[in-house]
């Protein structure tokens, strides 16, 4: 696996390289200045290249560099092992959904989907006949037990140290077999070729957001697991306008609401609210907690389900 | 008799579309509502913490108040809330619009409490230039002072923590600031945790002292990063500490990936599966070569028999 992608990174580097001497390339991530510096100590061959503006400059040849910002080996590998001493935790406050559906936009922009894949889906929910409809929005429980992870037959899938579950594009074969072993229906597959997937080509994969998505390969929410990295929200929560989601660290006790910014105890919100967790009688134990729509801060109204978002 | 019908249907339609233009544009309340008045009074205490909760929910999209830097909706960008336009309302008014919202204002009838809106309410009120002269309560009044600032002490023992708030008079005597709202923040992930607890207002001496949980995790020394700070801005410019305290549980993370389980990678499958599987594969092989060893005896046994 290893030597196939230090190949893979040899043959982006030719390629970037071939690129540039065509002068064709992109210099924006070349430093011009110290390669001028060098070229002044020691005359070496210059190439051509065209900048961003449309200026042509003369470049040392042992300057070059691919433009790849964050080895892709380093990226897989930190995203194997997760951010140690977390234990990340989602609840979600159905009594505020008003199915605005903005934590769904939020997530396709960032993590490359087209309008009808769903990492994370608001569902219009009703429990049984005489009961009271109520929008639901359902990403992947990242649950304790996974089953998901237990079929994949090439370790692609798998669970880390904070409790987030990943693919990694690079290995799946696209088998679904976690597909069909999910009990929420949380994964997708790639049928097609991905949106914008000419766009995003050259980026170097990262397995904390999934991107750039792969045509055949499985995807699933992530609980943005690379803007947590850099102790960010992820899209979903921060996107909401009703206060709907909190997100937060089961081991610090604590979780802050997306809208409000405000951090309250997780133990004490889940107590207060009488917070469940979707379908506990099949022991996945998912870290997705919901509070009740009781008391509702909308009335709910069907009119809103735009029925094309529905899949 | 068709034309009777179609003439109906288009009155009905245009007494339709008159009615909604009339809502787009204007927000009626009703009368009654409009009487209701503001129980709580124009405290700086009430006014601070009215400030707080609007921060929490108002802001992100009104901004704040007087400054119109509200975040630009359309078709109809949220109104300044501290702008005297707005304000010529009754506090019945406002309060019924809190709790009723209208198109993307949602409602707030049930995610925040009465007490909480009237402090909103009481806090925007702040800003009415017609109505602020009448709305000043007898209230304790700090002398002015120079040089304020506060001192921390943490007791470690039963997890309380004490701040002392003071300045300089003209005088040069250092005296203790009263009815000022401290902040005790806990750094978690995403935010701040307040544990400031129902009172966080110095008394009569400047002292403010808060109870911390006492089932709070810290780190594994129980360690947390403490912020305290003074509420308010307004008062004295910003005043605020850091520290790291011992005040909450020593917490160990679990690291679910040190237990052998069914949903884990190669690298931590269950012991009895990587038996049961190896055994399998060895069993197997064995029987293919066992019947291959019998294979190749079995000219040997026809001569032998010869
Ligand atoms: S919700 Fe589905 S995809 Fe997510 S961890 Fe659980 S089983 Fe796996
Ligand atoms: S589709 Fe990919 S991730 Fe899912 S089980 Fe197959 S190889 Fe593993």
């Amino acid at each position: 696996m290893k030597e196939e992608t230090s190949n893979n990174s040899r043959r982006k580097f030719l390629k970037s390289f071939g690129i540039s001497v065509g002068a064709a390339g992109v210099v924006s991530s070349f430093s011009l200045i110290g390669a001028a510096k060098a070229a002044a100590k020691k005359p070496a061959e210059m190439v051509n290249l065209l900048t961003q503006d449309g200026q042509l400059v003369q470049v040392d040849k042992n300057q070059l560099r691919p433009t790849v910002n964050e080895p892709l080996d380093e990226l897989q590998k930190r995203g194997r092992e997760g951010i140690p001493g977390k234990s990340f935790v989602m609840v979600i406050d159905l009594s505020k959904c008003r199915n605005a559906r903005k934590c769904m936009s939020a997530c396709q922009n960032h993590h490359q989907l087209r309008a009808d894949q769903h990492h994370i889906n608001v569902l219009q929910m009703q429990d049984a006949e005489h009961t009271a409809p109520y929008f639901m929005p359902k990403p992947c429980q990242h649950c304790d037990n996974p089953p998901c992870t237990k079929v994949c037959p090439v370790d692609a899938t798998f669970k880390r140290q904070d409790g987030i579950v990943l693919i990694d594009n690079e290995r799946c074969i696209g088998c679904r077999f976690c597909i069909a072993a999910c009990p929420y229906s949380a994964r997708i597959f790639q049928w097609t070729e991905p949106k914008d997937s000419e766009k995003y080509k050259d980026l170097t994969y990262n397995i904390e957001a999934n991107v750039p998505q792969k045509k055949g390969t499985v995807s699933k929410c992530l609980f943005s697991a690379d803007r947590l990295r850099e102790d960010k929200l992820p899209s979903c929560v921060s996107a909401c306008p009703n206060g709907v989601y909190y997100f937060g660290d089961r081991n610090e006790d604590a979780v802050t609401n997306g809208t409000t910014g405000e951090t309250v105890r997780f133990s004490k919100l889940i107590e207060e609210n009488a917070g469940y967790t979707l379908m506990e009688e099949l022991g996945t134990k998912p870290r997705v907690y919901y509070l009740p729509p009781k008391n509702r801060a909308f009335e709910f109204n069907g009119d809103l389900l735009n029925e094309e978002n529905l899949h | 008799m068709k034309n009777t019908i179609k003439n109906i249907a288009a009155l009905f339609l245009i007494f339709v579309f008159s009615g909604s233009i009339a809502n787009a544009q204007g927000w009626t309340v009703p009368n009654s509502a409009k009487k209701k008045q503001n129980p709580y009074e124009a405290t700086s205490k009430n006014i601070s913490s009215g400030k707080k909760i609007y921060n929490l929910h108002c802001k992100s999209c009104h901004g704040d108040p007087t400054m119109a830097n509200m975040i630009p909706l359309a078709p109809v960008a949220p109104t300044d809330l501290g702008s005297q336009n707005f304000l010529v309302q009754s506090d019945g008014e406002i309060y019924y619009k809190v709790n009723k919202g209208q198109g993307a204002m949602p409602t707030f009838e049930k995610t925040i409490s009465d007490e909480d809106k009237w402090m909103v309410i009481t806090f925007l009120r702040s800003f009415d230039k017609n109505k602020k002269m009448k709305q000043q309560v007898a209230e304790v009044k700090n002398p002015e002072v120079t040089d304020v600032k506060f001192e921390l002490n943490v007791n470690e023992a039963d997890k309380t923590m004490l701040a002392k708030l003071s300045g300089v008079t003209k005088k040069g005597k250092r005296v203790g600031l009263q009815g000022i709202e401290m902040s005790f923040l806990v750094k978690r992930s995403f935010g701040y945790l307040d544990v400031s607890g129902e009172d966080p207002y110095t008394n009569e001496s400047g002292d403010v002292q808060i109870q911390f949980p006492k089932d709070l995790p810290g780190d594994r020394e129980g360690q947390v990063n403490m912020l305290v700070k003074v509420t308010d801005d307004a008062f004295y410019g910003k005043l605020e500490e850091k520290r790291v305290v011992t005040l909450g549980v020593p917490t160990d993370p679990v690291n679910p990936l040190d237990e052998r389980a069914m949903w884990g990678t190669r690298a931590n499958a269950p012991i009895w599966i990587i038996v049961t599987f190896v055994g399998g594969v060895l069993a197997i092989w064995s029987v293919i070569f066992l019947v291959l060893f019998q294979m190749i005896k079995l000219p040997k046994l026809a001569k032998n028999k010869d």
